[in-house]
C-alpha cells in the first residue's frame, strides 16, 4: 500500500511545479496590467484577480473540466488541474509581484527608459533581479500550498496521492492508515520546501551593499 | 440559457450555503478559542506537552484539508470510530482553523512593542494581570484582519465538504449538473454564490483592518 | 529634611554579564529616603542597565539588591525572586521610561487607575479619585479621558509619571525620561520632576540633562565602561572633576 500510494508522489509534485511555472510566467501579466498607466487596464486586472481570487478552488476545477467539456473543450483530468491551478498561480504570484514591486525604485524604471533598454530587457535584467530577493519567500511559501492545493486533482479522477489513499481506502477498508501515509508523505515533502523558504527568508533580508 | 433559468440555478443552490455557512460558523467557533489556548500553551506549557501542541498545530497545517476530511470520515471507521459526515467535517475543519489562527496569534502577541510588557512590569501588575490587559487587548487589535482573512478562506475551502457527502453548495450543483447536464452554467451559478458572500466580505475585512490602523 | 541612618535603597557588588560582555563591572550605590541621585556618563556606559536592575527589570548575574524592607541576594546558589517578592519591590519603585511606554487602549485615566486596582486592590471610586488627584497634579486633568495617541510626547511623558505615582511608591526611577523630547518639552518635565524633588521624593535619575544633575540632585553619579568612576555632590564631580574619564566626558558635554 505505501509504495502504491507513494508512486503518486511524482503526480503531486508534476502538478505542482507546472502550474507554479505556468503561474510565475503567467503573474507577470497580471502584475502588469495591475500596475498599468490605463486606468481601464487597472480595473479589468483588478476584476479578474478578485474574482479569481473569491471563488474556491475546487469550483474553478469543476467550471474548467466539466463546464469546458460542455462548449467542446475536453481536457483530460491532469489537463484540467494544471491549467486551472495554473491560472489560480497567476493570480496570487501576481500580486506578491506587485508587493515586491512597490519597494522598487520608480528611479531605475526611468533611467532604463532613458538608456533606450527596451521592456524585456528591463524586466528580466532590472527588475526581476532586484525583486527576487524580496518575493521568493513570499513565493515559495505559496508553492507549499500550492502543492496541499493539488490533491483537490484527486477529486476529477487524477491518479495523484490523494486519490491513491482514497483508492485503497476503500478497496482496503484501511482507511487510517492509508491517509496517514499520505498525510505523512505531504508532510516530509513540505520539510525542504520549508528549509527553502527559511534560507530565501534569512537572504531577502541581507541589504545590499551601496557604493 | 437564459438569464432566468440562471438565477434558477443560483436559488437552487442557496440552502447548500447555509450549510456550507453552518459549517464554517461551528468550525470557527471551535477553532479560534482552540488556537488561542494552543498559542499560549506553547509559549507556556512544559517541554513534552508543548511539543505536542506543536506537532498537532504543525499536521494541521502541513496536511491538505481534503486528507484532513478523509482521515475522520474514512480513516476513523478502521478503528470503529464512524462519525457522522457532519461532525468529521467540523472535525476537520476545526483543526484545520485552529493550525492556521494558532500562528497568527502567536505572531500578533509578539507585534506587541516590547515596553508595554516592560511598564506593567514595573507597574508591578503580575504576569496574568500584565497579559489580560495590556497584552492581549493589543494582540486582538493586530489578529483582527487576519484572522477575519482566515475566516473567508475556510468558508471557500467548506466547498470541499462535498467529498465526504456534505449537502453544501458543490454536492447540490454537482446533483444539479446530471440532472440538466447544463455543467457550465451550473457551476459558475456556484462560483456566483461563492463570490457574493467573498468579496463583500473582504471588503468588509479591509475596511474594518483600516478603522483598526487608527487607533494605535 | 532629617535622613535616616540606614540607606533605603543599597545595591552592592552588581555585576550583569551579556554572554561574554560585562556590562556592569561591581557597581554599588546607596540612596537614603529624601536622595536625589543623577546618573551621567557616556552612552554604551551601563547607566540604564544598572537603572533597570534595581527593579530587576533586567536580572544582574551577580549582586545584593535592598529596598526598604526587602532584601535578595542574587546568583549562583541563590533563588530567584518569587513573583509576590517582585510585586513588592516593583510597586514601592516606580519607574518612568525613555518612550513613555502608555498603554494606547486605555485612556489616560485608564492607564493610571490599573495597577492600582490590580496590584493595590483599590477599588475602581478611589483609584479614580487618586488618578484625578494625581492628573491634577501634573497639570493634565482635563486630558483625563482621551487616548495616549491624541496626547504630545511631554503631556504622554506625564500622564507617565503621574501612572508611576499613582503606586505610591517609595523610590521613583527615571530612565532618561527627556530623551525622547524635544528640548522645550523636555523642560517641561525637569520642571514636573524638580517639584517631585522638592517634595521629598527618593528619586534615581538617569539623565543627559546636566543641568539636572547640576541643580537638583543631591549627588550625581558618574558612570564609564560599567564602573562608577567618580561620585560626590554636583558642585564638586561637575565643576572640579577628579577622574580623567569624568574630565574627558564632561568636557564632552560642556554647554549644556
Amino acid at each position: 500500500m505505501i509504495g502504491y500510494i507513494l508512486q503518486g508522489m511524482i503526480w503531486t509534485v508534476f502538478i505542482t511545479l507546472s502550474s507554479f511555472a505556468i503561474g510565475a510566467v503567467i503573474g507577470v501579466a497580471v502584475a502588469a496590467a495591475r500596475t498599468a498607466p490605463l486606468i481601464i487596464v487597472r480595473g479589468i486586472g483588478r476584476a479578474w484577480v478578485e474574482i479569481i481570487r473569491s471563488v474556491p478552488p475546487l469550483v474553478w476545477l469543476f467550471v474548467v473540466f466539466f463546464g469546458l467539456a460542455e462548449v467542446g473543450l475536453m481536457l483530460t483530468p491532469l489537463q484540467a488541474a494544471i491549467f486551472t491551478f495554473g491560472i489560480i498561480a497567476s493570480v496570487y504570484l501576481g500580486e506578491i509581484y506587485r508587493g515586491g514591486l512597490a519597494t522598487l525604485d520608480r528611479g531605475q524604471i526611468e533611467a532604463s527608459r532613458a538608456l533606450g533598454l527596451g521592456s524585456f530587457d528591463l524586466l528580466t535584467k532590472i527588475i526581476a533581479p532586484q525583486i527576487f530577493r524580496t518575493v521568493s519567500p513570499s513565493m515559495v511559501t505559496y508553492g507549499m500550498g500550492l502543492m496541499k492545493d493539488s490533491a483537490l486533482a484527486s477529486t476529477i479522477g487524477v491518479v495523484e496521492m490523494t486519490f491513491r489513499a482514497n483508492q485503497q481506502a476503500q478497496s482496503t477498508g484501511q482507511g487510517l492508515a492509508a491517509f496517514a501515509i499520505v498525510g505523512a508523505a505531504y508532510l516530509l515533502l513540505s520539510i525542504p520546501l520549508g528549509a527553502l523558504a527559511r534560507r530565501a527568508d534569512t537572504k531577502s533580508r541581507l541589504k545590499y551593499v551601496v557604493n | 440559457m437564459d438569464i432566468q433559468t440562471w438565477f434558477g440555478y443560483v436559488f437552487e443552490l442557496l440552502p447548500g450555503l447555509v450549510t456550507a455557512m453552518q459549517l464554517t460558523g461551528m468550525s470557527l467557533a471551535l477553532g479560534f478559542p482552540l488556537a488561542l489556548a494552543f498559542a499560549l500553551l506553547i509559549d507556556i506549557a512544559p517541554r513534552p506537552l508543548n511539543w505536542v501542541v506543536i506537532a498537532v498545530v504543525e499536521v494541521g497545517r502541513g496536511v491538505p484539508l481534503l486528507v484532513l476530511l478523509y482521515i475522520f470520515y474514512q480513516g476513523l471507521p478502521q478503528i470503529d470510530i464512524v462519525p457522522s459526515a457532519m461532525v468529521a467535517a467540523v472535525a476537520a475543519f476545526t483543526w484545520s482553523t485552529a493550525s492556521y489562527a494558532t500562528e497568527t496569534i502567536r505572531s500578533s502577541i509578539q507585534s506587541v512593542p516590547r515596553g508595554q510588557l516592560e511598564a506593567a512590569s514595573a507597574a508591578g501588575l503580575s504576569g496574568i494581570d500584565s497579559f489580560r490587559f495590556v497584552i492581549m487587548p493589543q494582540a486582538a487589535r493586530i489578529a483582527i484582519p487576519p484572522l477575519m482573512g482566515l475566516a473567508i478562506i475556510m468558508f471557500q475551502l467548506s466547498s470541499l465538504a462535498y467529498v465526504i457527502t456534505i449537502s453544501e453548495v458543490m454536492q447540490s450543483a454537482y446533483f444539479l449538473g446530471t440532472k440538466t447536464f447544463n455543467y457550465l452554467p451550473v457551476f459558475l451559478a456556484a462560483a456566483a454564490v461563492y463570490a457574493s458572500i467573498t468579496i463583500p466580505a473582504s471588503a468588509l475585512v479591509t475596511s474594518i483592518e483600516r478603522r483598526l490602523a487608527r487607533h494605535v | 529634611m532629617t535622613k535616616s541612618e540606614l540607606p533605603y535603597l543599597s545595591a552592592k557588588n552588581i555585576v550583569k554579564d551579556f554572554g561574554e560582555n560585562r556590562v556592569l563591572d561591581d557597581v554599588s550605590i546607596d540612596i537614603h529616603s529624601g536622595d536625589v541621585i543623577s546618573v551621567i556618563g557616556p552612552s554604551g556606559a551601563g547607566k540604564s542597565t544598572f537603572l533597570r536592575c534595581i527593579n530587576l527589570l533586567e536580572t544582574p548575574t551577580t549582586g545584593v539588591l535592598s529596598i526598604g524592607d526587602f532584601q535578595i541576594s542574587i546568583g549562583e546558589g541563590h533563588k530567584k525572586a518569587g513573583k509576590k517578592e517582585l510585586s513588592t519591590l516593583r510597586r514601592n519603585a516606580g519607574m518612568v521610561f525613555q518612550s513613555f511606554n502608555l498603554f494606547p487602549h486605555l485612556t489616560v485615566l485608564e492607564n493610571i487607575a490599573l495597577a492600582q486596582r490590580r496590584v493595590l486592590g483599590r477599588d475602581k471610586e478611589e483609584a479614580r479619585t487618586r488618578s484625578m488627584e494625581l492628573l491634577d497634579r501634573v497639570g493634565l486633568k482635563d486630558k483625563a479621558d482621551q487616548y495616549p495617541g491624541r496626547c504630545s510626547g511631554g503631556q504622554q511623558q506625564r500622564v507617565a509619571i503621574a501612572r508611576s505615582l499613582a503606586l505610591d511608591p517609595k523610590v521613583m526611577l527615571f530612565d532618561e525620561p527627556t530623551s525622547a523630547l524635544d528640548p522645550e518639552v523636555g523642560a517641561e518635565i525637569l520642571a514636573v520632576m524638580r517639584e517631585l524633588a522638592d517634595d521629598g521624593m527618593t528619586m534615581m535619575v538617569v539623565t543627559h540633562e546636566m543641568s539636572f544633575a547640576k541643580e537638583v540632585g543631591d549627588r550625581v553619579y558618574v558612570m564609564v565602561d560599567g564602573r562608577i568612576v567618580e561620585s560626590g555632590p554636583p558642585a564638586q564631580v561637575m565643576s572640579e572633576p577628579e577622574h580623567p574619564r569624568t574630565k574627558q566626558f564632561l568636557s564632552a558635554v560642556l554647554g549644556r
